[in-house]
């Protein structure tokens, strides 16, 4: 079987689940955005890994789906962890809290917005994680551009877990505030509240792994979903079990599931 | 009253609709959101506009027509599908091919990598922002390369995020269709490319309907879940219309009493 792998690099996690299938004898080619041409050449392979989300890649899951070719995480719903104003709307509709989101010039925060609401965090609107990500606590910490649109949530003060998931296994981790996906964390024990948010943000988007960074306020103990991802590195993982072999093989199981399913749809 | 929001950009507010405002204003309420000074806010979303109008294509409009579908039941003309699907070349592309539309053939190479195919058009993948096809044009081999400055801009220069080119294959016509949709109403038109008369208005001349072409607009308004549209059409020598372009904000002050027949649909559409 051929797989191909979608990613903005050819290193990290993606290498190594390169060397988890290569070692299970399939073939694997990793397509970066140096690599990879979206035409009918890249029918060669029986399913894809869309690893990263970077614009390129995104259409080329498009593509591919559009051609039935499998795409594991699914693109659109790794388009819309990808976005953040769609990812709010992902959380809001399963009844979690996100943070508030305020989009404009310049020119339009400076008239409209109410100036108590800062400290205030701006991010790429496509993005996730901690690129691109700054404190905003004035008005003097914006770059005078009228032809961008700046993407401003409000920042919630408290407690910051990264919920890492891998079918139903939950591997929770305390974390600084505003720092990437890499840096220093403490393993904790998943309290019930952020479990049960974890798994149905799992069942709801049909999804096999990912992350979910949570906040919970402390003025309030409110819980707020600020990041989500379908794909993370798994860096901080810090339980037993290795998630190279687990997600290797939760995406077979999956390829599988598609694949019969479009052969039965295919004899009706 | 009737109260009817216009979502707009300054460009399109200033060049584009004001004889279009002149009518509405006579018949209905009108409030605008204007892009470069609108604060979009996700915790207010009580709008009280009885349908909203699209007249743009930019990242916050986008953005303000996504909150007003999730968050209310007011119809917005056109859906952000149908904005989103319409700016983004190669997505449209996929769509309309899967379905069975006669597209041109397409390709995305990372930039320096050559497409499937010798003659062609670069175009920027995605046409968001506003600005006119300024295409560059050379034969090599006897093969017509065609580049649109903005497309080699936006990659080559980084400005945008993505390094790559979108390459459209090269269909050569005498003529191209273009075919506006306003609801259930159809007109037709033709003009000589904008590569052999960049001056398009000037070639342009009304056209009985043709049935084929109206088929395939109803199609693929559809598809992309267009209301109001302008669609463009090659003809090859072997006489297959091929989709060049889809339009979400079509210039519709071209049609004879196009801001009349606009307006007029927007309110008809507040009645449903």
């Amino acid at each position: 079987m051929n797989i191909g792998i979608l990613s903005k690099r050819t290193t990290n996690f993606t290498a190594k689940i390169r060397s988890y299938y290569e070692q299970e004898g399939y073939n694997v080619k990793i397509y970066t955005i140096k690599n990879l041409s979206i035409n009918d050449s890249l029918m060669e392979n029986d399913f894809f890994i869309l690893k990263s989300k970077k614009l390129q890649l995104l259409y080329a899951g498009y593509f591919l789906e559009a051609n039935n070719i499998p795409v594991i995480p699914n693109t659109k719903i790794s388009f819309k962890c990808k976005h953040r104003i769609e990812a709010s709307f992902l959380i809001k509709s399963l009844g979690f809290n996100s943070p508030q989101i305020f989009l404009g010039t310049f020119e339009a925060i400076k008239q409209e917005l109410d100036k108590s609401y800062f400290p205030l965090i701006s991010k790429p609107i496509m993005g996730s994680g901690s690129r691109g990500v700054k404190l905003i606590n004035s008005l003097r910490d914006f770059k005078e551009d009228n032809n961008k649109i700046f993407y401003l949530e409000k920042l919630i003060v408290g407690i910051h877990y990264i919920a890492y998931f891998i079918n139903d296994n939950i591997c929770t981790c305390e974390k600084k505030p505003l720092v990437d996906e890499h840096a220093s964390v403490i393993l904790i024990k998943t309290p019930s509240d952020i479990k049960d948010i974890v798994l149905k943000w799992k069942k709801k988007y049909n999804l096999l792994f990912g992350h979910l960074d949570i906040v919970r306020e402390t003025t309030t103990n409110k819980l707020y979903i600020v990041d989500v991802g379908t794909f993370p590195e798994f860096s901080n993982w810090k339980c037993k079990e290795d998630p190279v072999s687990r997600i290797g093989d939760v995406i077979i199981k999956r390829y599988e599931i598609i694949i019969n399913k479009q052969i039965i749809k295919s004899k009706k | 009253m009737i109260k009817i929001g216009l979502i707009i950009d300054k460009y399109h507010l200033e060049k584009k609709v004001n004889e279009f405002l002149g009518y509405l204003k006579t018949v209905v309420d009108v409030s605008i959101y204007l892009e470069e000074l609108y604060l979009l806010d996700s915790s207010k979303s009580n709008f009280n506009e009885d349908i909203f109008f699209v007249k743009g294509k930019g990242e916050l409009l986008l953005n303000l027509v996504k909150l007003i579908e999730n968050e209310t039941s007011i119809p917005v003309i056109n859906s952000s599908k149908a904005i989103w699907l319409c700016f983004d070349r190669f997505l449209n592309s996929v769509l309309l091919k899967k379905a069975g539309i006669d597209v041109p053939d397409f390709s995305i190479n990372p930039v320096g990598v050559s497409p499937p195919f010798t003659d062609y058009i670069i175009k920027n993948v995605i046409d968001q922002k506003n600005y006119a096809f300024k295409p560059k044009t050379r034969k090599i081999n006897g093969h017509l390369q065609v580049s649109d400055e903005r497309a080699l801009n936006e990659a080559i220069k980084g400005k945008e995020k993505y390094q790559f080119f979108y390459y459209q294959k090269f269909i050569k016509s005498k003529w191209e269709f273009k075919v506006y949709s306003i609801g259930e109403d159809f007109y037709f038109y033709k003009q000589i490319p904008v590569l052999i008369n960049p001056d398009k208005m000037k070639t342009r001349i009304e056209i009985n309907p043709i049935p084929e072409l109206r088929e395939k607009v109803i199609q693929i308004k559809r598809l992309l879940d267009l209301k109001i549209t302008s669609v463009d059409f090659l003809k090859s020598k072997d006489n297959v219309y091929y989709v060049s372009d889809v339009n979400s904000t079509p210039n519709f002050n071209y049609i004879k009493n196009g801001p009349k027949i606009v307006g007029d649909y927007l309110i008809e559409q507040t009645k449903k």
